[in-house]
This record gives structure tokens, C-alpha cells and sequence, in this order.
């Protein structure tokens, strides 16, 4: 069983060759590099000094704004050669639907993987070369980095799962474009409503927060305490939207 | 006669097609989502039909409306890439620049239906949450110019989707472009960068004109991108071969 789960991961990776799905990951991510380096070029000194709280406030926000839609793009890359191919009728006969749905996800996750780790050296990187004034607290990086990382687990099981139930690709694309719709829209609303969005959560769990005041335009940035009980229970949720999403897809008739 | 034939197989093609519920669904959630945010901070925004614009427009023009246009090229480009349809497509006895500009009109038909729906809903809204009067004239003209940059959008994700066989890419480049235009929107280099053109056109998040009035600069810009990429495209479609 785990030889037959080996050969079938290692299939997946084969599939992947030369579709430049790091691509992916990495233009989002470079992105991020240029949007970074726009916001502390205009930051102020008072605002250098908190740099990290800086960062760790507004990257959940971009991760609003883009992630949703790069795990639509790297699910759907992943799942439409299937599509594509009418191969589902094939591969169905040689490995479960359960596991099939297993190996794709893995495949996707390790980009998610790739992108947080640099997204982490990206904000260690800034920090260094920018001469933040106060040290990072690696207990909040890590934070940050397991949020952004568990939430967008939960999207690409939820993008994956469209991705192998819809024969065009336009539902799971289109979802993808409402989920960044309804995630940056959340963080404007009332907390309780805000928890209804599953794709404003990267935001939800940051534990940096800011102040600005109308007349002056002083922005300080300070540290919140980290929601660990209601951040476990999302955990616990990510793992029953993964089954779900699992049970869902191998019960499609091919 | 040509370019109508083109333009009717066209739109035989999207029957049926999920992009009419995309273009009806998606326009809704900014339109709810605008208006709950305008009520939550209606002691602020005291423009009332304005500043119901600036809320309806503040993400959707700036984020998502240049990924919904390529959304629609997407799936127009993927039925040729599919079952060797490139074979077909460039053996047609039409010109090439009619079988372009044919998904061309498509694009513009259903981006122009988009901007309708979403002024349709903008007065919709307002009148719900018991706005007075009728919306201003302004904010139709804007909503005009809002379709007018899909010209430019639409011939560059129509050739982004042409050059790209991946359906979901070409949509990934629109919301990064995106974000890029408000940035160069904010840096006052909008003109220069396609993505910025809409969200400068519809006035997204502005109560006054931020194009001041003077149009020409706007509408030369849209011009010079779509025959950019429009031209781009049609050359490259005359000497590529086609990958089926």
C-alpha cells in the first residue's frame, strides 16, 4: 500500500514536468517582493522602527487578496490535465479516487509549502536589510507563516475539489475570483460576520493590529495576543473541509 | 459579413456556457457587499449615491474586474485548445483578423452586459436602502468609460490566452496586474499601465472625476493598448504555427 502511494505521488510529479507550476508561486511571491519594497520605501522612520509588526499587518492582507486565486491556479493546473485528457476513467481503474485525490493534493500543497517558507525569508530578509529597530519575535513569524499555511491548505482542498468535479474550468476559477472578493470584503465587516469567509481568515488570525489617527495620519502598529484555542479549532476544521472535499470528489460518477 | 459570421459561431460556441452565471454572480457580491460596508460607515460617507460609487467600485474595478474579462477570454481561447480545435479554427476560410476580432466582439458583448448588470445593481442598491433622487449622471458616464478600458484589457488577456494554453494562468495575471495598476494608479502613472485603465475609468473609490474631466489622455491610452496587443496578436496568429 504505502510502495502502490509512493509510485502514485511520484506519477503526479511526473505529470507535473515541464508545466512550470513553481512559476506560479513565484510570480505571486515576487510580487509580494516588489509590494514590500514599495510600502517600506514610503514608510516612515517611526514606522521602520515596528517594521516587522508592519509586515506581519498588511502581508495577511495580500494574502487576501492573492492567495485564494494562486491556489485556484495551481489546483486547476493541476487537476486540468485530467480534464483535458479524459483520463479519470483511466487512472480510476488503476488507483482509488480517494487516493488520487490524495496525491493531487499533495502535489499542490508543496508549492503552498514552497510559498510560505519564502514568504517567512522574505520577511527575515526585509528586516535585516531595511535595519528594523525592534527584533523579531520568531514566535509571531511562526505564527503568521502556520496561518497563511493552514488557511491556504483549506482553499486548495476546497479549489481542488471544484477543479475535479467541473469539466470546464470556469466554476473553480470563478469561485477562486468570489472567495478574494468575499475575503478582502470580510475584513471591513463586524468580527462575527467576518468568520462567515473562509478566505479573509489569513487576515482574521494576524496577530499585529495598527492604529491611525484621523488628523495627524500617525500609524502605530502594535502586537495582539494570538486566538491558539480558535486557531486549533480551525486546524480541526481545515481537516474535516479536506475529507469532505475528498468524499465529494470520489463519489462523482466518471 | 465575414466578421458577423465569425461573431455568431462565436456565440454559438458559449451556449450553455457558465460564463452568462459568472457574468450574473459575480458583480453581485460587490454590489451586497458595498452597500452592507456603505450602511456600516454611513455616518462618514455623507455622498450619498457617490459615496454608494466609491463603495461598490473600491474593490471591484481596482481587483477583480480585469480577472472576470479574463475569465471570459479564458474559456473563449479554451475550446481551441482543446480536441486539435486549432486545426480547425485556422483552416476556416476567414481572415485572420476577423476570427480575432470575432472573440473580440464576444468579449466586448458580455463585458458591456457585466457593466450593465453592475450599474443595474448600483441603482438597485441605492434605491433598496432608500437613497433619494435618482444616481448621477456622472457615475453612468463613468461606468461608460469603465467599459470603454475593457478594450485594452480584453485584446491583452484575449492574447494572453491565446499565447497560454493554461486556462487558470492568463486569470492569475489579471489579479496581479491588477494590484500593480492601483498601485501605479496611486503614483499618478495609471495611463502607462493597461490594469490601471478600468479602475481610473469607473473613478473606483473616487467621489470626484480623478481623470479631471479631460478624457482624451484616457481614451488615447485605451486606443494605443488594444491596437498594442490587438495587433500583437493578429501578426502572431499569421506566423506561428499552431500547437494542437
Amino acid at each position: 500500500m504505502n510502495f502502490q502511494f509512493t509510485m502514485q505521488l511520484r506519477a503526479e510529479r511526473l505529470k507535473g514536468r515541464r508545466r512550470h507550476l513553481l512559476l506560479i508561486p513565484f510570480l505571486f511571491l515576487l510580487f509580494q517582493i516588489l509590494w514590500a519594497f514599495w510600502q517600506l520605501n514610503r514608510a516612515t522612520p517611526e514606522e521602520l522602527n515596528t517594521g516587522y509588526l508592519l509586515l506581519l499587518h498588511h502581508l495577511p492582507m495580500m494574502n487576501t487578496i492573492l492567495l485564494p486565486m494562486m491556489a485556484a491556479v495551481i489546483a486547476s493546473r493541476l487537476c486540468d490535465m485530467e480534464i483535458k485528457g479524459d483520463t479519470l476513467k483511466l487512472l480510476y481503474t488503476m488507483q482509488k479516487q480517494t487516493s488520487l485525490f490524495d496525491c493531487k493534493y499533495l502535489a499542490g500543497l508543496k508549492y503552498l509549502i514552497a510559498f510560505t517558507f519564502a514568504q517567512g525569508l522574505l520577511i527575515v530578509g526585509l528586516g535585516t536589510s531595511y535595519h528594523f529597530g525592534e527584533s523579531l519575535k520568531w514566535s509571531m513569524l511562526i505564527e503568521h507563516l502556520a496561518v497563511t499555511l493552514s488557511v491556504s491548505a483549506a482553499l486548495l482542498a476546497i479549489q481542488q475539489a471544484l477543479s475535479l468535479l467541473s469539466a470546464s474550468q470556469i466554476l473553480p476559477l470563478a469561485s477562486g475570483l468570489a472567495g478574494c472578493f468575499l475575503g478582502l470584503f470580510s475584513l471591513f465587516f463586524p468580527p462575527l460576520i467576518a468568520r462567515l469567509f473562509i478566505w479573509g481568515y489569513y487576515a482574521a488570525f494576524s496577530s499585529a493590529s495598527m492604529d491611525w489617527e484621523r488628523n495627524s495620519k500617525i500609524v502605530h502598529y502594535y502586537e495582539t495576543p494570538f486566538p491558539t484555542a480558535g486557531f486549533f479549532l480551525f486546524l480541526a476544521a481545515v481537516i474535516i473541509i479536506y475529507l469532505l472535499c475528498r468524499t465529494i470528489t470520489a463519489r462523482k460518477e466518471v | 459579413m465575414m466578421l458577423l459570421r465569425c461573431i455568431k459561431s462565436e456565440n454559438q460556441k458559449l451556449r450553455h456556457s457558465l460564463i452568462f452565471p459568472a457574468c450574473l454572480v459575480i458583480p453581485v457580491i460587490p454590489a451586497v457587499m458595498g452597500t452592507f460596508n456603505y450602511l456600516q460607515n454611513a455616518g462618514i460617507l455623507s455622498r450619498q449615491w457617490y459615496s454608494l460609487w466609491t463603495q461598490h467600485t473600491l474593490f471591484y474595478a481596482s481587483f477583480f474586474y480585469a480577472p472576470l474579462i479574463a475569465l471570459y477570454c479564458s474559456y473563449l481561447w479554451r475550446l481551441e485548445h482543446q480536441n486539435n480545435n486549432w486545426n480547425v479554427f485556422m483552416t476556416a476560410p476567414v481572415s485572420i483578423p476577423c476570427l480575432y476580432l470575432g472573440k473580440l466582439s464576444v468579449i466586448f458583448r458580455i463585458t458591456f452586459l457585466t457593466q450593465l448588470w453592475v450599474g443595474i445593481l448600483y441603482v438597485l442598491c441605492g434605491k433598496i436602502i432608500g437613497l433619494s433622487g435618482f444616481a448621477p449622471v456622472d457615475v453612468y458616464f463613468w461606468l461608460l468609460r469603465g467599459t470603454l478600458a475593457a478594450a485594452a484589457i480584453g485584446a491583452l488577456q484575449l492574447f494572453l490566452s491565446m499565447v497560454i494554453r493554461s486556462f487558470s494562468v492568463p486569470i492569475g495575471i489579471a489579479l496581479v496586474g491588477s494590484v500593480f495598476g492601483m498601485m501605479a494608479s496611486n503614483k499618478g502613472l495609471g495611463l502607462y499601465w493597461p490594469y490601471s485603465l478600468m479602475l481610473m475609468g469607473m473613478n473606483s473609490n473616487k467621489t470626484t472625476d480623478v481623470l479631471g474631466g479631460n478624457t482624451l489622455p484616457f481614451i488615447l491610452s485605451t486606443l494605443i493598448f488594444f491596437l498594442a496587443f490587438y495587433l500583437t496578436a493578429v501578426q502572431m496568429l499569421r506566423i506561428r504555427d499552431v500547437r494542437t
